[in-house]
């Protein structure tokens, strides 16, 4: 009985308490009003998105630890992430194997030089198909869809040929002159990006520019390139990063002379020891295994500075560019 | 009166004919380089796939073969059928791995949160790595491996529930899901653009009229999002196609140097995997037409 009565007592103080406007603000501090603002939500997505984070860096945290790892230290399977003695050896070898200025100038002349061509052809071509007369609009959209979702494998022989032709192999021509011409790496998802953007741009702004008189040509680079800036920044980037990246083509086409990056890291093994060349190549090999995670994070690391540099305006300009509606 | 009607109807076409001089100019560069480097080797390798070629000094040597390498490419090689069956295998299991988790990690940083454009810019980090050699060079290191999957020894359990020849599937897959993962950078940032085009208002007024989050997730941003998802599943599927890793375009490759069985065979590999792939993404664009189509009649 007595028991009883304490038990209802307390019950009805912690319900007081709960009930009281301190409890409330408190829980709504940590839960907060819908379900993202409050604490424990908070809390919750902080640790969700560092496990996925880490899962993201690891390959990435692997590349550095075993590049600044010697021999013995890779051999040994109880050193696991940080080495017991730190080396600069393979990222020296990494330099002269790759050799990096040489193969880093070839690779940023192609990359910078193609990215720009395309972004002006993609936006010309782009315009057309938004905005201007063009007879078979639809078949020629049609057409950009399939120039985008033709494997390049299939093409690269005759391409091949043609190019060896018109003498343009081993020379960076032979992706510069692709891009002129609109058909650069992906230029079929650039032009359909540029083609979603001058679609979504008021038509009062070129009726406006008609009136004064203004020229197509005229209006195309004096008002609507200058207006799709963020378009235009975010396929120079794509298109940056996928040319810096690309291997295939390149392993076909720039075999011999001005050979890109990644094409070096794949030859990187016959360059360190010669004496095994030809069947080294999907063999782990824990002798070299350093000094390729050197060359490999060499390779990686100009596009990341380039990218933490323009990071914000590139994630805020894919929102603005209404890429995917 | 009949000449004025002919000079104005001359007119009218000089009028459509500048018109559409000025939309052609601009795509000028384009139509010539599609000729050059598109049509003329599409046809150049239709031709080839119908023919064994050799290669001869001063050129090639075609030898008209009609459907036998197509033939061939399912009866003789004993490669072929089953990289393409287990390749196809493995896409289906990738293709939603890699748009649901996008859409999480879309939805994640979608919230307001401090120090968000820090992992926004985390998550667009794979976009860059993703190379054909560093990754496959990753990938022969093993450094894709999820700790757990050994720790708690999960091999038999996926046998005894998927069984035999798919459980291996899927175990390859599960082996190198943060990889696999690193090709979502691209789908978080279709979804997260894909965001902003819901307007805020409508989330205000299902909250006024006592809709939890979770309600609004299914009943607003889900299907918002159909568009999007279709977009990313379309573009996961492409990326995948030219995964660098794909064992059936090494085995495409390995095919065009050989001998016996040279470009012709080689082509007609790759058009059948085309072939397999444009199935499958009209198959995609179909079902997704169709439940936009159903949503649109049922509201």
């Amino acid at each position: 009985m007595n028991t009883a009565l304490w038990f209802r007592k307390v019950g009805g103080r912690l319900r007081d308490l709960l009930w009281s406007r301190r409890a409330q603000q408190a829980k709504m501090i940590v839960l907060g009003r819908s379900l993202s603002d409050g604490l424990l939500a908070k809390l919750i997505l902080y640790v969700l998105l560092s496990i996925v984070a880490y899962l993201y860096l690891q390959p990435l945290l692997y590349m550095i630890s075993t590049a600044l790892k010697n021999v013995s230290d890779l051999l040994d399977p109880t050193v696991k992430w940080i080495p017991r003695q730190v080396t600069w050896d393979n990222l020296s070898k990494a330099l002269k194997g790759l050799q990096y200025p040489d193969a880093l100038r070839n690779t940023a002349v192609l990359s910078i030089s193609c990215s720009l061509v395309q972004v002006l052809v993609c936006a010309m071509t782009g315009y057309a198909l938004a905005r201007l007369a063009v007879p078979f609009k639809g078949l020629l959209t049609a057409l950009v869809i399939l120039t985008f979702l033709i494997p390049p494998q299939i093409v690269i022989i005759p391409l091949y040929v043609i190019f060896s032709k018109l003498g343009l192999l081993n020379t960076p021509f032979v992706f510069l002159i692709p891009a002129l011409f609109g058909q650069g790496l992906k230029a079929g998802l650039f032009i359909l990006i540029f083609r979603q953007f001058f679609r979504a741009q008021p038509a009062s702004l070129e009726e406006a520019a008609k009136l004064d008189g203004a020229s197509v040509v005229r209006l195309f680079f004096g008002i609507m390139l200058p207006l799709a800036r963020s378009a235009c920044l975010v396929v120079f980037l794509f298109s940056f990063i996928w040319y810096w990246n690309m291997y295939y083509e390149p392993s076909m086409f720039l075999a011999k002379s001005f050979t890109p990056l990644s094409i070096r890291l794949d030859g990187l093994d016959d360059v360190l020891n010669p004496s095994l060349l030809g069947n080294t190549k999907i063999v782990k090999n824990p002798i070299t295994e350093g000094t390729k995670m050197a060359a490999a994070f060499l390779i990686i690391l100009p596009p990341i500075i380039v990218f933490m540099f323009l990071q914000r305006w590139f994630v805020s300009g894919i929102e603005r560019t209404g890429i995917v509606e | 009166m009949k000449s004025s009607a002919d000079d104005a109807k001359r007119q009218a076409r000089l009028f459509q004919l500048k018109r559409y001089g000025t939309g052609l100019a601009f795509m000028l560069p384009w139509i010539v380089g599609f000729c050059l480097f598109v049509a003329i080797p599409i046809g150049w390798s239709i031709f080839m796939s119908f023919n064994q070629v050799k290669v001869v000094p001063g050129g090639f040597k075609y030898d008209w073969q009609g459907f036998r390498n197509f033939r061939d490419a399912f009866l003789k090689d004993n490669v072929f059928p089953i990289e393409l069956i287990t390749y196809f295998q493995e896409m289906l299991l990738m293709v939603p791995i890699i748009v649901i988790f996008a859409l999480l990690i879309a939805l994640m940083l979608n919230q307001r949160f401090p120090g968000r454009f820090l992992y926004r810019a985390l998550f667009f980090l794979p976009v860059i790595f993703a190379t054909g050699q560093v990754l496959s060079e990753l990938f022969v290191q093993g450094a894709g491996d999820i700790p757990f999957l050994d720790q708690y020894n999960l091999e038999p359990l996926v046998t005894q529930y998927v069984g035999g020849e798919f459980a291996k599937t899927v175990m390859g897959v599960l082996g190198r899901v943060v990889l696999i993962l690193w090709y979502s950078g691209v789908q978080i940032l279709i979804f997260i653009a894909g965001f902003q085009t819901i307007s805020p208002t409508i989330y205000e007024a299902v909250r006024i009229d006592g809709a939890s989050p979770w309600d609004s997730f299914w009943k607003i941003t889900l299907p918002a999002c159909v568009p999007f998802i279709s977009l990313n599943v379309l573009y996961t599927i492409i990326d995948l196609f030219t995964f660098p890793l794909n064992p059936v375009l090494k085995h495409i490759k390995d095919n065009m140097f050989k001998v016996e069985t040279g470009y012709g065979y080689s082509s007609a590999l790759a058009w059948i995997y085309f072939g397999f792939v444009f199935v499958l993404i009209a198959l995609v664009l179909w079902l997704f037409d169709r439940s936009m189509k159903t949503r649109r009649v049922r509201s």
